[in-house]
């Protein structure tokens, strides 16, 4: 039966894509409708495959000895991602019938968000590394042509053009992985991969593990490829936070946890994922804490978040990483949507420009602030949970690999993370009204989108016992995912640990000084040069732009060989020929 | 000196891929292009018969040579197509006048 699922969960978004741009553009109620059917058609569908999971091959295609067969596996670690696109997908198209109510071009909007909702699931379905890497490309083509959906605006193509260009920098250790896997395995399944990654030898693993990690930082943005998430807020709201909070940049996470069983042996591996997860955490929380742009700020916390993931990764908690990767895509897309409602009420993105709203948008507000505690790690919203389980597993890994340090920087981050939200929740819904502009409050089908993601945000950590059974059916996992016996028994731990009253103790100091900011001023002077350095980005802006100018001057420096005329091209292709022929004869 | 047929045949196909080599090295005509293409493809085809009747597989080399033949002809065609409407539009065949890609 998972078959028929996965089909259902790929192919109703695709047709529904097709469906979209058929109806065209001239009635755009049509378009609305239809892809809110499809969507939730495959919300459900995404769901129907929770409870249809299979360690076995559910699909498989074959197409010739080149590719191997393009197979499908509906196990736990899969249907989980599958469900989060689909449900989340659905949620933000019911978001997008008010957000771009009276928009142009409708059909190119659904019809890449729905093809991105489809390439989505096969990526985190297929266990083929070929394929997965056929819709990893996918999805970084559909988040390219959605950042830049406000084509005539010279930021959002310029942003677009960033995302795509950093991405497919990183698609390469991906392709780079597939090669070597095809080169000593003679196929791309992942199962026979994990069952038995000794096939390679140790080095060419290595080189296949870190570029698998290249691969997962440049689409979770992480550091040092972090620069293109924030570019990408050029977006229409309701795509940030499907693609750019809640799903692709999970693709990345996504792909560590699949390979963690065969690369956790790689020496080093682990550690630098740790460290590319701490410097991500870290850098882009005192990045959200200069922030004036709401999009960024939720951007920045967005690359935060995930530095959590990748970092509970490399320090072997699975679960953990999963956990908040769950909470977080609820939590994540419930604050952007929210944001959106407010950009879109009051008609700015400039939080210097807002401020009192919660007054004049009360539903929008509260379901913001539930959002906004989840984010800090505040009991009992899910966020506290995951977070505590990412932190305590930092603190096994530290000590057991003497890095402590990294442990402690990651609460740190947890405390900074408090202070930039609760500044961002300032600026924007207490204090004076700074601006002319009349806010009006979030339609029906705005608030038929935020109010389920605010119940999942208070409710999803109760779902602790089902995820580790789900989590179980993956047969590379055995032994991976700790002795406890039930998620019951991890909510305890986390109760329990004194780490996590050390973690609440850091965030309430975080809170305390947003309190206590006026009685501040002297600590803020001194890191005047500290707040400077963040709003260049640290520099990484500077480096980006470096690389485009070196490119475009080598680029224009090469034309010289592009004479543009045939007789030296056929000159060229003669001479190669006459290579070819001499090394056939000097070989043969 | 006493040629046999084949070696008059492949003498014939190097001649032939030689001078449409030469002739799309040098000339800057986009028509005398055209024809120095069509010498080297008949060579090619040349080539195909002959290995058939090497490999005594005639059918196989005359077949396949006959789909070159169509192929070229299509290729032929479109070749003088592009020259006539290059012509209409610039005023001009000559190869270094169409450069325009470059700037």
């Amino acid at each position: 039966m998972p078959a028929l699922w996965i089909g259902l969960a790929i192919g109703l978004p695709w047709l529904g894509a097709l469906i979209v741009l058929i109806v065209g553009d001239q009635r755009p109620r049509g378009q609305h409708g239809a892809a809110v059917g499809f969507a939730l058609a495959a919300g459900a569908a995404g769901v129907g495959l929770l409870f249809n999971t299979d360690a076995a091959h559910a699909v498989s295609l074959p197409v010739g000895g080149a590719f191997g067969d393009f197979t499908f596996l509906a196990d736990g670690l899969g249907v989980f991602l599958a469900a989060v696109a689909t449900v989340v997908g659905s949620l933000a198209v019911i978001f997008s019938v008010d957000y771009m109510k009276g928009e142009h071009q409708l059909g190119r909007y659904y019809g890449f968000v729905l093809f991105f909702i489809g390439a989505m699931v096969g990526l985190v379905l297929t266990s083929s590394l070929l394929l997965m890497f056929v819709f990893w490309e996918i999805t970084a083509l559909c988040s390219y042509a959605l950042i830049s959906f406000y084509n005539d605006d010279p930021k959002a193509v310029a942003g677009g053009m960033k995302a795509l260009i950093i991405t497919q920098l990183g698609g390469i250790g991906l392709l780079a992985g597939a090669l070597l896997l095809f080169s000593y395995q003679h196929n791309y399944d992942i199962p026979t991969f994990l069952a038995n990654p000794n096939i390679m030898p140790g080095n060419v693993l290595a080189v296949m593990a870190f570029g698998c990690l290249a691969a997962a930082a440049a689409k979770s943005a992480q550091f040092p490829f972090h620069t293109w998430l924030p570019e990408a807020m050029e977006a229409p709201t309701p795509i940030s936070a499907l693609i750019h909070a809640a799903t692709m940049v999970n693709a990345g996470v996504y792909l560590l946890a699949r390979f963690y069983p065969a690369f956790q042996a790689v020496p080093g591996w682990r550690e630098a994922v740790v460290i590319i997860g701490m410097i991500s955490a870290l850098l882009a929380a005192i990045m959200a804490l200069v922030a004036t742009d709401l999009k960024r700020v939720l951007a920045y916390s967005t690359v935060s978040q995930l530095g959590y993931m990748v970092f509970a990764v490399g320090a072997g908690g699975l679960y953990a990483s999963q956990f908040h990767l769950l909470s977080h895509s609820v939590f994540k897309a419930l604050l952007f949507l929210s944001a959106g409602a407010v950009i879109h009420g009051i008609g700015t993105r400039d939080m210097r420009l807002m401020g009192g709203l919660g007054k004049q948008m009360p539903i929008v507000r509260n379901v913001f602030m539930i959002g906004a505690l989840a984010l800090m790690g505040i009991p009992v919203l899910n966020g506290f949970w995951s977070k505590e389980m990412v932190l305590e597993a930092g603190l096994v890994f530290g000590t057991e690999h003497g890095m402590v340090w990294a442990y402690v920087l990651m609460l740190v981050g947890a405390g900074l993370t408090a202070l930039y939200t609760i500044r961002c929740i300032w600026m924007v819904f207490y204090g004076p009204s700074r601006t002319q502009n009349r806010a009006h409050n979030a339609g029906p089908a705005m608030r038929a989108a935020l109010i389920p993601l605010a119940l999942g945000t208070l409710t999803t950590w109760l779902l602790a016992n089902p995820f580790l059974r789900l989590l179980e059916t993956v047969g590379a996992f055995k032994g991976l995912l700790g002795t406890v016996e039930s998620g019951w028994e991890m909510l305890l731990e986390v109760v329990v640990a004194p780490s996590t009253w050390l973690a609440l103790f850091v965030i309430g100091l975080g809170l305390l000084a947003w309190q206590g900011r006026s009685r501040l001023v002297g600590i803020k002077r001194g890191l005047e040069g500290l707040a400077r350095a963040a709003e260049a980005s640290f520099g990484f802006e500077a480096i980006n732009r470096g690389i485009v100018k070196t490119v475009q001057t080598g680029a224009e420096s090469l034309r010289v060989t592009q004479t543009g005329l045939l007789n030296w091209n056929i000159l060229g292709l003669v001479a190669g020929l006459v290579v070819v022929l001499i090394v056939l004869i000097l070989g043969g | 000196m006493n040629l046999s047929i084949p070696s008059i045949l492949l003498i014939s196909v190097l001649a032939l891929i030689g001078i449409g080599l030469y002739g799309l090295l040098i000339v800057r005509n986009l028509i005398k292009v055209v024809i120095a293409l069509q010498l080297l493809a008949k060579g090619a085809m040349l080539a195909l018969v002959l290995a058939g009747s090497v490999a005594k597989d005639v059918n196989l080399g005359q077949s396949i040579a006959l789909t070159v033949i169509v192929a070229d002809t299509i290729v032929a065609v479109i070749g003088l197509a592009l020259a006539v409407q290059i012509r209409r539009h610039f005023g001009t065949l000559d190869l270094k006048a169409l450069t325009t890609l470059r700037r």
